[in-house]
């Protein structure tokens, strides 16, 4: 089965107090459509704006990213 | 319909390039004629003045409105560079398909309206026109359809 970088953006957002896509964006330095695609797992950050996101929930870049079997819809 | 600033930025570009290239090309191909006079060159200055015009005029409002104060992020870039390489082969194919006629119209010895200055002239504006409506397209496509 391939596998798919997914990612925990939304519950993270979840945990920080319902922080919303565009303030998330804004963060980051992205655009909101940016984070929407990449919480849909269908743009892969680079890495320095996967490391943004990390650091903007205060977290390492491994509770946000993971390298996953892709799910079977 | 919930539209990104680049999504309307790109409609308001492909409505300034349909709309005014358009129906420069549409008066320009009607009255195409083998006569081997140059396109008046006040016409094509006025043309891109009128262009200039309209795209800045439209970005810039389009650009005061944009909330965020971002123009573009990674993934934009790499839509417009995925955009560009569509438009690059289209430009090539049409450039190949100039070039044939050319050479046919050489060695077969007949006249082609494409080979005249005015004609030549237009038909590579409208290549470039096509090319970039393409690169329009794809871009939007990509931004609805996501990347």
């Amino acid at each position: 089965m391939p596998k798919q970088i997914r990612n925990n953006i939304r519950r993270l957002r979840f945990d920080a107090g319902e922080m919303s896509q565009q303030a998330l964006a804004e963060a980051v330095g992205v655009t909101r459509q940016t984070i929407i695609a990449i919480e849909k797992s269908r743009y892969s950050p680079s890495l320095e704006v996967a490391f943004r996101i990390a650091d903007t929930f205060g977290v390492t870049l491994e509770t946000v990213f993971h390298y996953d079997e892709e799910e079977t819809k | 319909m919930d539209l990104s600033y680049k999504e309307k930025a790109l409609i308001a570009s492909l409505g300034v390039t349909v709309l005014i290239f358009g129906w420069y090309l549409y008066g320009a191909f009607s009255t195409l004629s083998l006569d081997p006079t140059a396109p008046g060159l006040v016409e094509i200055i006025v043309l891109i003045v009128w262009v200039v015009a309209f795209e800045a005029s439209i970005q810039g409002v389009l650009a005061f409105r944009n909330r965020s104060g971002l123009e573009e992020d990674e993934r934009e870039k790499l839509i417009e560079k995925t955009s560009y390489r569509y438009s690059y082969w289209f430009l090539c194919g049409c450039l190949c398909f100039l070039m044939g006629n050319i050479l046919l119209a050489d060695w077969l010895d007949y006249a082609s309206v494409l080979i005249t200055p005015n004609g030549m002239f237009h038909v590579l504006l409208l290549f470039f026109v096509l090319a970039e409506v393409i690169n329009l397209i794809v871009q939007l496509y990509y931004h609805r359809r996501g990347f």
